[in-house]
């Protein structure tokens, strides 16, 4: 994995699932940065140059979705995932705004990870509107599940 | 049914004829001062096609009769109650003893015996209290034990009994005239059965309902309903009778079934949730080990070619295996692979073991009580309840636990943990609606103590804090400010039976936006068990 692979950077409160998902993503074009909290996530969004991010939903404090949405705000250009086991329970509604790539459920399936992850790095240099005036990445090429 | 009232008494005279006794019976009878009308019937068709046509007073039964017709006539009356005189005027003594063995009124042995026992069976039956004439259906109504409402086809309530008008707290005047609306509550009523039954022409029985007391509360009903069908068929109205919930055992565990259920169904996303993490990275995991075996496989292979050539002695070919084998294993990682794999499994285990942690509070939780008290350690109960509810309340509550020593106290411990289940989500959920989504968390404090009455649980929180108007009621069944979904409304006042029944009490504190403290006394001996119904 060479210095400038594609950044991705992973939120999850629970450390297992980090070291989980590194696991999986081994032998991807990326360079993985792993963290257990948004705040630390910020600090490494505003201090490096983020091409994809992988937030848990459900979170300490807020939801992944808000800080996803605070993303987009602050970060436009960063290509935004949702991962959670609980995808029933977050309203449609409230997805919709936040312009994400995809939304992967827990327990993911690495081909279907791996395959997601791909398609959202090509979408971004294929589209380099991807990240426009609202911030939405534009359409999921491959969405692992499709955002209902 | 004697002479005074006009009637003649029928009394039927079973004989076999001239064979028998029948000139004397008859004689006999006819000789009486007493105005009968005697029908003679030769056998037990005879005497059932007589029967058939309509009640008689006596059967006056000819011991001349063949056995098994006596027998089956003696069975005849005995089933419309009719008593039973044998003309026994021939009898020997054996006869006479099978005679005085059968439940008849009198035996007679002769001819002014005979009149004699008809005259008083007559008599007795005549004094017998005469039958009064059926109650009107109003008087059926008025001594109905029930709660019972009568509304016409506009809704008006027409006919209401004592029992609806009390059980609503209010008089049948004040109710008679009112529209039915009046005793719903003001939600969309056009789903209760009253007005399906009234509009739709629906039936319900035992169905459970909610209906609105005069003075504004709300109470449990299993109500049974249907429309009231006039002259010519036509409906015209609902008919319905109600009993309050808490007045029937069955259908308040049904009810409470319900509730357990709706709380158990919060509780399962939260474990669901909690079950969900460690699957996700075992899951993960072991398809990570499944590509290290293919990898480990790839450098077995270059290990066994070594060794083969090592064993023939082949220098060459053992120095380009080694080669061999030293490049796939840097291509491979395998260094890498041999620490993680390790690390994966022990990952992997942790999360296994998280899993069974789980299962085991829930099996632990969910105990069925053994239907008797026990003496039970509170303080455990807490434990295995918190367990179960954390998943679900971690992310917005901070759980501070503050237990004291505490000596065994009498309780049903599976009863106890739904009680502090409930509270316990209720401090959440309070927390909820104060913090929303703002990013701040709450507390919920739960301690134990020993007081002088008994053991206490506190159970506090930070949440929104519960009004003023509100904290009287919250008691009551089916009242909640909860949202449709999250609860029925029953948790508070279930709880407070369950404790009530313990010979405790449960108590409330609250103040708006500041917090709610819920306190659970129960008192560690002598408990009034009260009955469980």
């Amino acid at each position: 994995m060479s210095a400038d692979a594609p950044l991705l950077l992973i939120v999850d409160d629970e450390p297992r699932i980090l070291s989980a998902l590194r696991r999986s993503l081994r032998r991807e074009p990326y360079q993985v940065v792993a963290v257990e909290s948004f705040r630390e996530a910020f600090g490494v969004l505003e201090s490096h140059s983020v091409a994809l991010l992988l937030s848990d939903h459900k979170m300490p404090g807020k939801t992944g979705l808000q800080f996803l949405a605070e993303v987009a705000e602050r970060h436009p250009r960063v290509v935004r995932i949702l991962i959670t086991g609980w995808m029933e329970s977050i309203p449609q509604e409230e997805i919709d705004p936040v312009g994400l790539w995809a939304v992967i459920d827990k327990p993911w399936d690495d081909a279907e990870l791996k395959a997601t992850l791909r398609a959202a790095l090509e979408g971004r240099h294929a589209q380099p509107a991807a990240g426009s005036e609202d911030g939405s990445p534009g359409l999921p090429l491959q969405p692992s599940r499709p955002l209902r | 049914m004697t002479e005074a009232s006009g009637q003649l008494a029928r009394v039927l005279l079973a004989s076999p004829g001239e064979r028998g006794a029948l000139p004397r019976c008859s004689q006999a009878l006819q000789g009486l001062g007493v105005g009968l009308s005697l029908e003679v019937v030769r056998d037990a068709e005879a005497c059932a096609r007589a029967l058939s046509v309509g009640s008689a007073q006596l059967l006056v039964l000819d011991a001349g009769c063949a056995s098994g017709e006596a027998a089956e006539m003696l069975e005849q009356a005995r089933r419309v109650g009719m008593p039973v005189v044998i003309a026994a005027l021939d009898s020997g003594p054996l006869e006479l003893a099978y005679w005085r063995a059968q439940p008849v009124a009198a035996c007679a042995l002769t001819p002014s015996e005979l009149a004699v026992a008809v005259r008083d069976s007559l008599e007795s039956a005549a004094r017998a209290p005469v039958s009064e004439p059926l109650p009107s259906s109003a008087g059926i109504l008025r001594s109905l034990n029930a709660a019972l409402l009568v509304a016409d086809a506009e809704g008006c309530i027409f006919h209401c009994s004592d029992l609806a008008a009390a059980a609503l707290a209010t008089s049948t005047q004040a109710l008679l005239g009112k529209p039915i609306s009046e005793i719903l509550e003001s939600a969309p009523h056009d789903e209760h059965p009253l007005w399906r039954s009234l509009d739709e022409g629906e039936s319900f029985e035992g169905e459970e309902s909610v209906l609105l007391r005069a003075d504004g509360r709300r109470i449990a009903v299993g109500i049974s309903c249907a429309p009231l069908v006039g002259e010519g068929g036509r409906r015209g109205g609902v008919v319905a009778i109600f009993k309050e919930l808490r007045e029937s055992r069955r259908m308040r565990g049904d009810v409470l079934q319900r509730e357990k259920m709706a709380s158990i169904g919060q509780l399962a996303a939260g474990v669901a949730h909690e079950i969900n993490n460690p699957m996700g990275f075992i899951h993960a995991n072991l398809a990570q080990l499944a590509e290290y075996v293919v990898d480990l496989r790839q450098v077995w292979s270059r290990v066994e070619a070594l060794q083969a050539a090592a064993l023939e002695g082949d220098g060459a070919r053992v120095r380009d295996t080694a080669r061999d084998l030293a490049t796939v294993s840097e291509e491979l990682d395998i260094a890498y692979v041999l620490s993680d794999l390790a690390k994966a499994i022990r990952e992997s285990q942790e999360g296994s073991e998280r899993v069974r942690h789980i299962v085991q509070d829930l099996r632990e939780f969910s105990h069925p009580d053994s239907g008797e008290i026990e003496a039970t350690d509170i303080n455990q109960c807490l434990d295995s309840t918190t367990n179960i509810v954390w998943p679900m309340m971690k992310h917005l509550v901070e759980l501070k636990k503050n237990y004291a020593d505490l000596p065994p106290v009498p309780a049903y411990p599976m009863q106890l943990k739904q009680v502090v289940m409930n509270l316990l989500v209720n401090a959440y959920q309070a927390i909820e609606q104060r913090v929303g989504r703002s990013g701040e968390t709450g507390t919920i404090e739960v301690e134990t103590r020993v007081t002088p009455e008994g053991v206490e649980i506190r159970v506090s929180d930070d949440g929104v804090g519960i009004s003023p108007e509100h904290r009287e009621r919250i008691f009551e069944p089916f009242f909640t400010t909860k949202k449709v979904g999250t609860g029925m409304g029953l948790g508070l006042s279930t709880s407070f039976k369950i404790v009530e029944r313990l010979g405790g009490r449960l108590s409330v504190e609250s103040e708006e936006h500041v917090g709610t403290r819920m306190t659970l006394l129960l008192p560690i001996e002598s408990i009034r068990v009260a009955p469980a119904g």
